[in-house]
């Protein structure tokens, strides 16, 4: 028994680790954040009783938190996306060990996107409508298609590359060897099994992919169809999508960094992943700023006055404070940090990354709420505060999609083994053969 | 239990007859229902629109007939602040309505004045494409419907319309309704509503409250495709304004200065 | 069996508390509670034979509801022959002027809820101040 443990374990324990050994610090931490998912049902409670008079909403700026937690939280789904399908297409084989945590940041936090629509709604009890009465000209509907399918093929995805762990799981026995033996579907790990499934988790990578650049075009499509100023922009689809890998792969940073000081993974996550993303991420922060570059100076250029007024509450206005920060949070920290190689080290990256994430939290805040004050109609004076309720609901999401990472971390492991061990296995061959094909035939 | 083809196909036969009993009895019992009054055709002979003349609404100052009539008889609350104001028809100063005339060399002395606004109905509404139920749709006749029923309460008209038109119920509109109307029902929370060209009154071939309530007559109502309309001859010969029409929202509220 | 001595206690408790709404309403003499609508005096017959509007009256406003607010038809062929306005208030409640008296008997009793006077005003509401 012991033998076949070994064998099943092997070198690679701490992999297991974590679903077994629960030490002090997760009980503490999903004490916290079981306290503040029950705030925040408390203020959606309230929300709900009271009607959304209890936001800091008005009927000028009628879109606030909770559509910026819409917009970012879908942003960041696109994480798991890159790091586990792009870089699984490109044959990248840096992406072994943090494949699976990034697909499950996707997954998980697609639901609170979803959800953060639900929460804005007048009339909760209504939600279903959308899909009984559904208008296929209007973008939400587009938005309702595009995330479904996201968030059908990205569990997909998680699904097929989490079968061969849940078998090694089902393997060693105990108490929950049922459990992992109806999820493994009678996985033996033989080679036909192999073929079949990695040929499914290509097909699906290679799906995923197109699906997730739609979705957040798709969701820029809400503000970009209208006809208000500094929304109608042909810009909005490509900014959106990268501003969303760029916020979407800072975040799976910042998880990678917690994982791996928590749960003792260092030797699987090393600085090495944190440098690669970080350039990446370098990329992304110059791409991001040379799509905010574009719009600013096309509008500037312009001169239109409805867009200006826009444009200078957001410089030296009454948003300029906001916007300031954001491009700060997006840019100017970051950038030095990922590009001087001396300062790319995991605590570097992880710092950039929770600036970034923090910025792009409010770049999609200063995107939406300063047109709506200055709609094409008499400024009527109204500013937007937001209460405690949405502060609530944003910190009572952020907490559930913590709580239930953590849960999912005492299930299954995180780092994913099998693509592990075929790494060590098979990969090292494989590119060694596949670098050598690239240079002339040996002896001519 | 082995089961033949044959077997298979006779009960799945049976089944598909037995599901197609309860919904072709309601096709077939609903053949003779009584012909819709008013039909589409009836409905698309007319094309409301609403001139306003606003030298005649500038004659009698800080007037607000037409706002209280319209508010009094479709239960709009009062609910006192500028975050959660419901208001179906109101007044904004000229040069902040028609930003895009000039008044820097120009000034005239209407440039402060009010200008009545309520929603456009629009030929070509951005609101309705919008709408994630169709809870707003255009009728034939040119008015822009609300269906209070079918509002989930998303707000992405209210995103679309580049007029402010619409307004949002915060909260249960009902304690802040001064003095109930109860011939038109009141609105819940969650749902936007605006200006509905009194659909309700026009069915019983009555004019708008605001036009009926007018004391200057400062409001013309009428069908626009009828030549011989009054609405039509207070439009003819004159420099007639709309809000924004660059936007190609071809809007039915015109301003006579 | 196994803990026998737990388990059919247990399960005794179980079962009588389960099953208590009914022994409770046959003891305190409620199981012959019948609701008693109040009727109109003077009309005989409502626009449907009694038997179906008593089943179908929530699918027939719902229609009601979708024929006048979203196709602008109002008027109503009943199997009568007779034709109607489709109006709760104007037709239905002409007849049924209270609607505590009427339609909450049967709807409490069944335990029914309908958003419906969460908009619509009935006759009796604005005399008794009961809007606000």
């Amino acid at each position: 028994m012991v033998d076949k443990e070994h064998k099943i374990i092997a070198e690679d324990a701490p992999l297991f680790e974590h679903i077994w050994k629960t030490g002090k610090g997760f009980y503490i931490t999903v004490s916290i954040l079981a306290a503040l998912v029950l705030w925040g049902v408390y203020a959606y409670v309230t929300q709900y009783l009271n009607g959304l008079t209890v936001t800091g909403l008005s009927r000028q700026i009628f879109w606030g938190v909770y559509i910026t937690n819409f917009v970012f939280f879908i942003g960041i789904s696109h994480a798991g996306t890159f790091i586990s399908a792009v870089l699984r297409v490109l044959k990248a084989e840096w992406r072994r060990p943090i494949s699976r945590l990034s697909e499950l940041t996707t997954v998980f936090i697609l639901m609170f996107g979803v959800g953060s629509v639900l929460i804005d709604l007048g009339r909760p009890d209504r939600m279903l409508y959308a899909i009984r009465y559904a208008n296929f000209q209007s973008p939400l509907l587009w938005d309702v298609c595009s995330i479904t399918m996201y968030l059908t093929v990205s569990s997909i995805c998680l699904y097929l590359a989490l079968i061969p762990d849940i078998a090694l799981l089902r393997d060693l026995g105990g108490r929950r060897e049922w459990f992992y033996r109806i999820l493994s579907l009678g996985w033996t790990g033989a080679e036909e099994q192999h073929r079949r499934l990695e040929k499914a988790i290509g097909a699906m990578s290679i799906l995923v992919i197109p699906v997730m650049i739609t979705v957040h075009t798709v969701v820029s499509f809400v503000f970009a169809m209208t006809i208000q100023p500094l929304w109608h922009s042909a810009i909005f689809g490509p900014y959106f999508v990268v501003g969303a890998i760029f916020s979407g792969v800072a975040s799976v940073i910042v998880v990678m960094a917690i994982l791996r000081k928590a749960y003792h993974l260092e030797s699987y996550i090393k600085p090495i992943h944190f440098n690669n993303i970080g350039i990446f991420l370098m990329a992304m922060t110059l791409l991001w700023f040379y799509f905010t570059f574009a719009e600013n100076i096309t509008i500037i250029y312009g001169n239109e006055p409805v867009h200006m007024a826009i444009f200078w509450s957001k410089i030296s206005g009454k948003f300029a404070p906001l916007f300031w920060l954001h491009f700060t949070l997006c840019f100017v920290i970051p950038l030095p940090i990922l590009a001087i190689k001396k300062y790319r080290t995991i605590r570097g990256t992880v710092i950039a990354s929770i600036s970034i994430v923090l910025g792009m939290w409010l770049e999609r805040f200063v995107i939406i709420v300063p047109t709506l004050t200055r709609q094409r109609m008499p400024v009527e004076g109204a500013f937007y505060i937001p209460t405690w309720v949405e502060w609530s609901i944003l910190a009572g999401c952020i907490s559930l999609f913590m709580l239930l990472y953590a849960l999912f971390t005492k299930l299954f492991p995180i780092v994913p083994v099998w693509e592990i061990r075929e790494g060590r296995e098979k990969a090292v061959t494989a590119v060694s053969d596949r670098i050598k094909s690239y240079l002339p035939e040996q002896g001519t | 239990m082995e089961l033949s083809r044959r077997t298979l196909f006779k009960i799945a036969g049976l089944t598909l007859l037995g599901l197609s009993a309860k919904p072709g009895w309601k096709i077939l019992s609903a053949l003779d229902q009584p012909e819709p009054s008013p039909t589409p055709e009836t409905l698309a002979k007319k094309k409301w629109g609403m001139a306003i003349e606003l030298k005649k609404c500038w004659q009698d100052e800080g007037c607000k007939d037409c706002i209280d009539a319209c508010h009094r008889i479709h239960n709009v609350p009062d609910l006192g602040t500028l975050k959660e104001e419901i208001k179906w028809i109101w007044t904004s100063p000229y040069d902040k309505v028609f930003p895009e005339h000039e008044f820097e060399v120009t000034e005239e002395d209407y440039q402060h004045k009010p200008v009545l606004l309520l929603c456009n109905q629009c030929d070509d509404p951005p609101c309705v494409r919008y709408c994630p139920t169709r809870a707003t749709w255009k009728r034939e006749d040119g008015i822009v419907m609300m269906d209070f029923h079918r509002c989930i309460g998303c707000r992405y008209c209210m995103a679309g319309c580049p007029y402010g038109s619409r307004s949002f119920n915060w909260r249960d509109p009902r304690p802040f309704i001064k003095k109930v109307n109860p011939e038109f029902p009141t609105r819940t929370r969650g749902v936007v509503e605006k200006c509905n060209f009194c659909v309700e009154r026009l069915e019983q071939g009555l004019i708008p409250a605001c036009v009926e309530a007018c004391k200057e007559k400062a409001l013309i109502f009428g069908n626009l495709k009828d030549q011989q309309s009054e609405i039509r001859r207070v439009l003819q010969n004159k420099v007639v304004y709309q809000r924004q029409p660059e936007l190609g929202t071809k809007p039915k509220v015109f301003y006579i200065l | 069996m196994y803990d026998g001595k737990k388990i059919i206690p247990g399960l005794i408790l179980f079962v009588g508390l389960v099953t208590s709404p009914l022994w409770y309403n046959a003891v305190s003499g409620k199981a012959g509670y019948v609701p008693k609508p109040e009727l109109p005096a003077d009309k005989k017959e409502c626009i449907e034979p009694k038997a179906y509007i008593r089943i179908n009256h929530k699918v027939l406003l719902e229609d009601w509801k979708e024929s006048v607010v979203r196709n602008g038809v109002r008027i109503y062929k009943a199997s009568n022959k007779k034709n109607y306005n489709m109006d709760l208030n104007r037709t239905c409640m002409s007849c049924h002027k209270d609607k505590t008296k009427f339609c909450d008997q049967c709807h409490n009793y069944a335990g029914v809820t309908n958003k419906c006077w969460d908009c619509h005003i009935y006759p009796t509401q604005v005399k008794e101040q009961k809007i606000k």
